[in-house]
């Protein structure tokens, strides 16, 4: 207080000023930043787009001068020419016609109406209001001033003076509606003549344009034109699609603006921007898929909104469910709607994915929706029957019991009556059920043919299989035979001794009868021309040769039994038991000997002794039988018993008769799921072991069980479903990495062995399999034959037409890569192909040769229609309804109408006939000398089908068709071309004719085929002698 | 006007023609043409007097437009530096009332208050108004909830930006209103005579942990979702109200007629439970807290401003409390 | 030391808070405590000094006579508000500029996350969640909680420390006050947040969040460890526990609010039902930690075992 220096009061002279500047400026400075990451931070396609102008402009330019010199080129074509002149002719014809309508139209008409139109008009509306007034107002004196008022009004003269004339005219209201109709009348006729007039010369030139565009690469000079235009007032926004009924939004081409261009942009022409290229693969797909229908996100996954940052469009940021597709599984895509189907069109590694999956037995052990759907059937099947034969049985009692308690004499006459009323009831309706068993039994009759299984049986490990093998084998399948569709389980040595015994002991016993030799150069011959290598591969490393689709036959000798081996090959499908799946047994003689039947069982005798119902009287192998006589198949069989390394040497496995391992192993198998693959005694109907897969693509990641692993896979980026299927199914024990557990508790996928090729497919398609949101336009789900086409390549997948039979164009068959068929005197041994077999070929008849390709019930060992091919269409035993399939699917492959109506041909007159015969047999068209006509002498030497039978056979649009330009059909075909010329309207024979063809005016082709249609065995005959 | 302006004119216009002639005019009317003339004269140089005056006004009110009565209208006080002019600013204003005129010279210094209080308040204003922007995005329902994050987040202008502040904003307001309540307790401010105010307060720092807990779901993400539903758990151990508390089953509490129930309008956290966070979010809770907050500041005030910083009490100069 | 896992913890965005905690509760707590004793020192030496008692202006802040005990709040105060709020403003902007907020995967009731965590501010609950049946950690405690901090000025008689900060004239409330705040409330929240992981089991900072991870544990409950069998005695037995260790605390905090002479006045000051309040709200709030130390270390879960609640 008394200290007198008075210095100032900081708290009032204190400034904030500078905090206060420093602060604020900082606010701004933070809005700023705000503002700038709102227009640019979180908006990176802005660049994206400038970017894209920039490269495609220049890209452009480069373009259009080679374009446009193309394009000079095609336009000095003649035929470009004339069109262009043609189209200017035309125009110049009618110009004076047009420069009269214009004028009329222009100069004259339209002024005046102009002129005229606005006096009516006011008028009209000043009347229009009076109207108005007399509907509202009641009293009628005023209604009718008001009408008095419009009838003057009406009355009243307008003077206009029309354009063109000097001076005005007068007109009263009426005048002026009529003049004005009139001249608008006028004017809708000349129009319309313009129109007429300029028709011509509009057709010709679109016809100029289009010649253009047809034989322009991408896109002529004038639309890169156009683009380049467009893209001066490019203007920087978002391009999105919106779909309303997905409420999807994608905002790809945002950045991907190349997309959709008309042009097609390479990552390499947009200065290696992938991002602008366009999109990849056929331009079909996106045709199909339009974008603005379909969206990009449904297919690629991805954040569509999202285009803050490439991390978050790409959905590869946490939390987001719906990543983008990885490169190698891009086809993922499609399998999310393209469900149920075995093949996809353009989804070759998908199709591949799907085709391992089944193929090395996937489904064995792993549900998978239509997949393996068969063997599901039959099971439910079977239990349906049992359920009803329980039914029946339980109201057979009770049907016993009321009638027994009616006779009871104690029993009331009402209640007796009551009783048998009951029992009838019950007998009525278990006949119903009789009914629906037959049904259920009709169709397992259909199933037994067509349930498979991935690998053998073994119930015939007996009398098939060297014992001292099988553990070997167990050991690494892929050890002893590289490739081989069985995968390699983790077993130890006692478990491998346990399986082999338990195998050993639940075989079927006894033995075959022991077969001669044969002779096995024979064999070898047989083996590799008979088509047991569209299959089948023979020969290791390098020097493999044949199909993958079954066994590596390199070292059968060292495995196989002789005489089940000829049996084998003789006919795959022999069982040694039949096995009844209603009382889930084999049915031994003893079975048939009690019910006194012969032990007879084959497709003809297949059900069941004990219960009359469906028997497995085939072996579950797609293997078909090749029609071989006995001593062929001894021959094939021997060779393949020379097939072994030879040294090989296996230790002796005595303990696998000791029974006490019998049980352990069947506690190994069962666990091992071995039983989904292989028919085995006493697990027929076991379930499989798998998780089901059909929705495993969108179980939550949380559930997928990365054990220990989960933590690596999160910091290396792996922590997906991609990633978890790339690793499991590279290393099906990778989970167990580091864990602690008891063995049975382990993984049990054994491993495939795959490819990384194949790793990827199958990651794809499982990457597919998820449970979509889409709604149901998305689907693939055609309600025409292209739904035929889906259900046929299950079957044709199923037994490997395609091994032998090119089905679609730009595929290869097994035989085009075999050494052999090679050699120009083989080529023509190769098996026909089946492109527009649906339309060559008489469905009906296609359906007969599909179940016995023999087309003879007494000659089976030949070919119905090429005895000259060594390869041989087997029989494959298909149900009824895989035959249906397969027609169907060809049918719709080459577009004919179901349901389908043989062409009616105009009978053959007495000297057509003769013709025919004539040019038939003449020198000029010696078609006889190849085709074969059904006489064992001729037909050995021909090289082409049955002609006698093609009007069975073929249907004659495309017979004629054929005959005029065989090689346009089939490019390589031994059948000449040119054998005709166009002749005006019709076609003649090339060749000299024979005399009686002249003066003959009808087409020629068309003569040929109509005597082939017509033919008859005694025309044949005459033929034949004809041609003596 | 122009007449008046004629007779100014009058003896001013000696040298200058027309003038001249109105004055003739006003002098003898005759010579009707003559007269016209004069007329025209007058008015124009009626409008360009007034023109001057009307820029002279102008002049003024830029030189000095704290005099106009727009201004006054407005403002209603003077801003000068005088001690009265600064009272009656803060007296004056319906926003700074709140405030009293003067105050005690420390408390000015940040190191007493630490400021959380205002800066609470005013965060809270912040999410507000954030708030209300979301609001206008935002469908509390099941699927579209979520979608509108989303569309928030990609397309709304500066949408990203509004949900962060609100969600940041969130945070920030608990952890001030915690250091509040430190503050306050630290000063011993919450002593008579502002026991009652301590109590709102308390009352505060629950409303807005419960804004932040039921804003948490809105999204409908796993995030929201699982965070709801364990908080939403303890409710069902409510003892006498939960299904699971003490006694709750004696009384015969089920999942579908409890506390929790209640609280999520279902027996799970669902599309209901959505709504109601929502309202109470939007409507409920922000009334009631600002009318919590009304009372608070109010209060402030009128237990005589801010508790301190006031001089240091000694030990030995407490009285003896009279014993009753 | 699993930096990637540490990472992860700190950098989701909800946990941000808690880290800023970390850092504003000890500052703040430091900066009011520093003040705190300028102004212990202050009051000792006016003690000291009755002369310099009458004439000071008994505040730490400087002061010199002519200059105004009060200052118009308009513009002094009024532009520090100013200043606070365009700070506010701008840490706003940046941190909703730089850091997004978190949105998961759409709600999926069939998917439980692991862990499932409650906002952080409520984590305390959650974590009490481990050491008390929820009826306890979940509905009572917060009531208490709440209920408690709304009493503290109706049972708080010391005259003192009103207005201005000073650790030595209210030693026990605000040691009480910092620990129920820091201890139990912040602790627990930042125990909750950065500690508890998976099957919200406990994980060191820099061990990694293993949802393999198994733990063996049995908790037994108090009564079983004396072999007490039968419903009725261990009735008896945990409701004699609980009353001794109530009786224990009560005696224990009596001990500390009679330390000193000084205390003793106040407690004199007290009301019966004051000082009643306060034991009872007191021995609650001392329960919890004792809970956890017995629960932590003697993997005790029960100590009141009854057919209705479980204590």
């Amino acid at each position: 207080m008394s200290d007198q220096d008075q210095d100032k009061d900081p708290v009032v002279h204190s400034s904030l000023s500078k905090p206060l500047y420093i602060s604020s400026i900082l606010l701004v400075l933070s809005l700023a930043w705000g503002l700038y990451d709102e227009m640019y931070g979180i908006r990176p396609w802005k660049g994206y787009e400038a970017r894209f102008v920039k490269l495609y402009s220049t890209f452009l330019r480069q373009q259009m001068g080679g374009e446009s010199a193309a394009e000079r080129q095609i336009k000095s074509q003649p035929d470009y020419q004339r069109l262009d002149r043609e189209a200017a002719d035309a125009e110049k014809k009618v110009m004076p016609q047009l420069a009269q309508i214009d004028q009329r139209v222009n100069n004259v008409l339209v002024p005046r109406i102009m002129a005229l139109n606005e006096p009516f008009q006011e008028v009209r509306s000043h009347i229009g209001a009076l109207t108005y007034q007399i509907e509202t107002t009641s009293s009628e004196s005023t209604k009718n001033s008001l009408r008095q008022q419009i009838a003057e009004i009406k009355k009243e003269v307008k003077y206009v003076r029309l354009p063109g004339d000097s001076d005005k005219k007068a007109y009263t209201y009426d005048q002026m509606d009529h003049q004005l109709q009139d001249w608008k009348t006028e004017k809708a006729q000349k129009l319309e003549e313009r129109v007429a007039l300029m028709k011509p010369a509009n057709d010709l030139r679109t016809a100029r344009d289009k010649y253009l565009s047809d034989r322009i690469a991408d896109a002529s000079v004038d639309t890169l034109a156009g683009v380049e235009r467009s893209l001066d007032k490019f203007d920087i926004r978002i391009r999105q699609i919106h779909i309303k009924d997905v409420d999807l939004v994608d905002r790809c081409e945002s950045c991907h603006l190349g997309t959709r261009e008309p042009v097609t942009l390479t990552a390499a022409a947009m200065g290696g921007q992938t991002v602008f290229a366009s999109h990849p693969g056929d331009k079909e797909l996106l045709k199909i898929h339009d974008p603005d229908k379909f969206g990009c996100t449904p297919c690629h996954g991805g954040d569509g909104a999202a285009v803050s940052s490439i991390e978050k469009a790409h959905g590869y940021n946490e939390h987001w469910l719906w990543p983008l597709h990885h490169a190698e599984n891009i086809q993922a895509g499609c399998q999310q709607c393209h469900v149920k189907e075995i093949v996809t069109e353009m989804a070759d590694t998908l199709n591949q994915g799907r085709e391992v999956f089944r193929l090395r037995g996937c489904m064995g052990c792993h549900r998978y929706e239509s997949f393996d759907r068969e063997a599901d059937e039959m099971t439910s099947v079977q239990q349906q029957i049992r359920t009803l034969e329980g039914q029946k049985a339980e109201w057979k009692r009770e049907i016993g019991f009321s009638e027994q308690k009616g006779n009871n004499p104690r029993t009331s006459d009402a209640e007796a009556k009551r009783l048998f009323a009951h029992a009838n009831d019950l007998r009525v309706r278990s006949s119903g059920i009789d009914a629906k068993i037959e049904q259920l039994d009709m169709r397992s009759v259909e199933l037994v043919k067509e349930v498979k299984k991935v690998g053998p049986s073994l119930k015939e490990a007996r009398m098939k299989l060297r014992k001292e093998w099988i553990p070997v084998w167990l050991e690494d399948p892929h050890k002893w035979r590289e490739g081989t569709k069985m995968p390699t389980f983790r077993l130890d040595k006692d478990e491998r001794r346990a399986i082999a015994a338990f195998i050993w002991q639940s075989g079927v016993g006894g033995q075959l009868p022991p077969e001669k030799p044969g002779d096995s150069d024979r064999g070898k011959e047989a083996f590799e021309t008979r088509g047991c290598m569209a299959c089948h591969s023979m020969g290791e490393g390098s020097a493999k040769q044949g199909g993958t689709f079954a066994a590596n036959l390199s070292r059968e000798g060292e495995k196989a039994n002789y005489a089940y081996l000829v049996r084998w090959v003789h006919n795959p499908r022999q069982r040694t038991l039949p096995y009844c799946p209603f009382e889930k047994k084999d049915i031994t003689a003893e079975d048939y000997a009690r019910h006194n039947l012969p032990f007879v069982f084959d497709l003809d005798h297949d059900k069941c002794p004990n219960d009359g119902h469906q028997l497995q009287v085939q072996q579950m192998t797609p293997m078909p039988s090749l029609r071989l006589t006995e001593d062929e198949a001894r021959d094939i069989a021997s060779y393949l018993m020379t097939r072994k390394h030879d040294g090989a040497s296996y230790e002796d496995a005595g303990y696998m008769d000791d029974p006490s391992l019998k049980n352990k192993g069947l506690l190994l198998v069962r666990n091992y799921g071995c039983a989904g693959c292989h028919e085995i005694a006493g697990l027929e109907e076991e379930s499989r072991i798998g998780t089901e897969l059909t929705k495993e693509g969108s179980k939550p990641i949380e559930r997928l069980d990365f054990a220990l692993l989960g933590h690596r896979a999160e910091r290396e980026g792996w922590y997906t479903h991609k990633g978890f299927f790339d690793h499991k199914l590279a290393d099906p024990a990778v989970y167990d990495e580091g864990k602690e557990k008891a063995k049975q508790d382990k993984l049990k996928m054994p491993n495939f062995n795959l490819s990384k090729p194949d790793i990827d497919a199958v990651s794809t398609f499982l990457q597919g399999s998820v449970d979509s949101t889409l709604p149901a336009r998305y689907f693939y789900a055609p309600a025409d034959q292209r739904q035929d086409i889906v259900d046929g390549w299950w079957v044709v997948r199923k037994y490997n037409c395609m091994g032998c039979h090119r089905v679609h164009v730009g595929q290869t068959t097994i035989f085009d890569t075999l050494q052999r068929y090679t050699d120009p005197d083989w080529k023509d041994q190769k098996p026909p192909t089946l492109i527009g077999e649906g339309a060559r070929v008489n469905p009906e008849w296609l359906m007969a040769f599909l179940n016995n390709p023999s087309l003879s019930d007494t000659d089976t060992n030949r070919d119905g229609v090429r005895q000259y091919l060594h390869a041989r269409m087997p029989t494959f035993s298909f149900s009824t309804g895989e035959i249906r399939k397969l027609v169907r699917f060809f049918e719709a492959l080459s577009a004919q109408r179901e349901p389908f109506i043989t062409q009616k041909l105009e009978p053959l007159s007495e000297q057509e006939r003769v013709m025919a015969r004539q040019l038939f047999s003449s020198e000029g068209a010696p078609c006889l000398k190849c085709h074969m006509d059904g006489d064992a002498k001729h037909d050995a030497k021909a090289t082409a089908p049955n002609f006698t039978v093609a009007k069975d056979r073929l249907q004659p649009g495309w017979t004629r068709r054929w005959m005029l330009d065989p090689a346009l059909m089939s490019p390589g075909t031994a059948m000449p071309s040119g054998l005709f010329r166009q002749d005006g309207e019709r076609m003649v024979f090339a060749g000299p004719t024979p005399p009686s063809f002249n003066g003959y005016d009808k087409d020629h082709a068309e003569l040929l085929v109509r005597y082939m249609f017509q033919f008859t065995p005694d025309e044949l005959n005459r033929l034949r002698g004809s041609i003596k | 006007m122009a007449e008046t302006n004629g007779h100014d004119g009058k003896p001013a216009g000696a040298g200058t023609g027309a003038p001249a002639g109105g004055n003739g005019s006003g002098g003898n009317g005759n010579g009707s043409g003559n007269g016209n003339g004069s007329k025209v004269a007058a008015v124009l140089a009626g409008a360009k007097a007034v023109r001057t005056r009307a820029v002279e006004e102008m002049k003024e009110t830029v030189k000095a437009p704290d005099k106009t009565d727009l201004w006054k209208s407005v403002l209603r006080v003077k801003h000068d530096e005088t001690p009265r002019s600064r009272a009656l600013g803060v007296l004056s204003n319906v926003f700074l009332h709140l405030h009293p005129a003067k105050i005690n010279r420390d408390a000015v210094a940040y190191n007493y208050t630490w400021g959380m209080g205002g800066m609470t308040f005013y965060v809270y204003i912040t999410l507000v108004f954030t708030g209300t922007l979301l609001m206008f995005y935002y469908h509390p329902s099941k699927v579209v909830a979520f979608r509108d994050i989303l569309y928030l987040e990609n397309d709304v202008p500066f949408g990203k930006l509004l949900r962060n502040m609100h969600r940041w904003g969130a945070h920030l307001m608990v952890i001030m209103v915690e250091l509040h309540m430190f503050r306050v307790f630290l000063t011993g401010s919450y002593k008579k005579p502002r026991e009652f105010n301590w109590v709102v307060g308390v009352l505060l720092l629950v409303l807005t942990l419960l804004l932040s807990f039921t804003g948490y779901l809105l999204p409908d993400d796993q995030l929201g979702f699982w965070a709801v539903t364990v908080g939403t758990n303890m409710a069902r151990a409510t003892p006498l109200l939960g299904h699971d508390g003490p006694f709750g089953a004696q009384l015969g509490m089920t999942p579908f007629n409890d506390v929790r129930f209640g609280l999520l309008g279902g027996s799970i956290v669902d599309a209901n439970a959505l709504l109601r966070a929502y309202i109470w979010h939007c409507v409920a809770i922000p009334i009631i807290a600002s009318a919590f907050m009304v009372v608070h500041f109010w209060r402030v005030r009128k237990d005589g401003g801010i508790s301190g910083p006031a001089p240091v009490v000694l030990e030995s100069e407490v009285k003896e409390p009279r014993k009753v | 030391m699993d930096f990637h896992q540490l990472w992860t913890i700190f950098s989701t965005p909800d946990n941000v808070p808690i880290v800023l905690l970390l850092f504003v509760v000890p500052f703040y707590t430091w900066y009011g405590l520093r003040q705190a004793f300028a102004n212990d020192k202050l009051i000792t030496q006016l003690e000291a000094d009755p002369a310099m008692a009458k004439t000071h202006h008994r505040k730490i802040q400087p002061f010199k006579s002519g200059w105004a005990r009060e200052v118009h709040v308009w513009p002094y105060l009024l532009r520090i508000e100013l200043l606070a709020a365009i700070i506010v403003t701008i840490i706003l902007m940046v941190w909703s500029i730089t850091l997004n907020a978190p949105l998961e995967e759409p709600a999926n009731p069939t998917l439980t996350m692991n862990p499932a965590k409650a906002p952080w501010y409520f984590l305390g609950l959650q974590e009490m969640l481990v050491y008390f049946d929820p009826w306890m950690a979940g509905v009572v405690m917060p009531s208490l909680i709440i209920i408690g901090l709304m009493v503290i000025p109706y049972i708080d008689t010391n005259p003192l420390g009103s207005g201005y900060y000073t650790f030595k004239q209210r030693k026990y409330a605000i040691l009480t006050f910092i620990f129920g705040f820091e201890v139990l409330w912040v602790m627990m929240i930042i125990i909750g947040t950065l500690i508890r992981g998976p099957g919200w089991m406990w994980f060191w900072p820099g061990t990694t969040w293993d949802h393999n991870r198994l733990i063996f544990e049995v908790n037994r409950d108090l009564p079983d460890l004396f072999g007490i069998k039968g419903r009725i005695p261990k009735i008896f037995f945990g409701g004699f526990v609980v009353t001794a260790y109530a009786i224990a605390a009560a005696m224990l905090i009596h001990k500390l609010i009679t330390w000193t002479e000084f205390n003793k006045k106040i407690y004199k000051r007290m009301s019966v039902l004051q000082y009643v309040i306060m034991q009872t709200f007191l021995i609650i709030m001392l329960a919890l930690p004792v809970k956890i130390f017995i629960r932590l270390l003697f993997r005790i879960k029960y100590i009141w075992v009854t057919p209705w609640f479980n204590i």
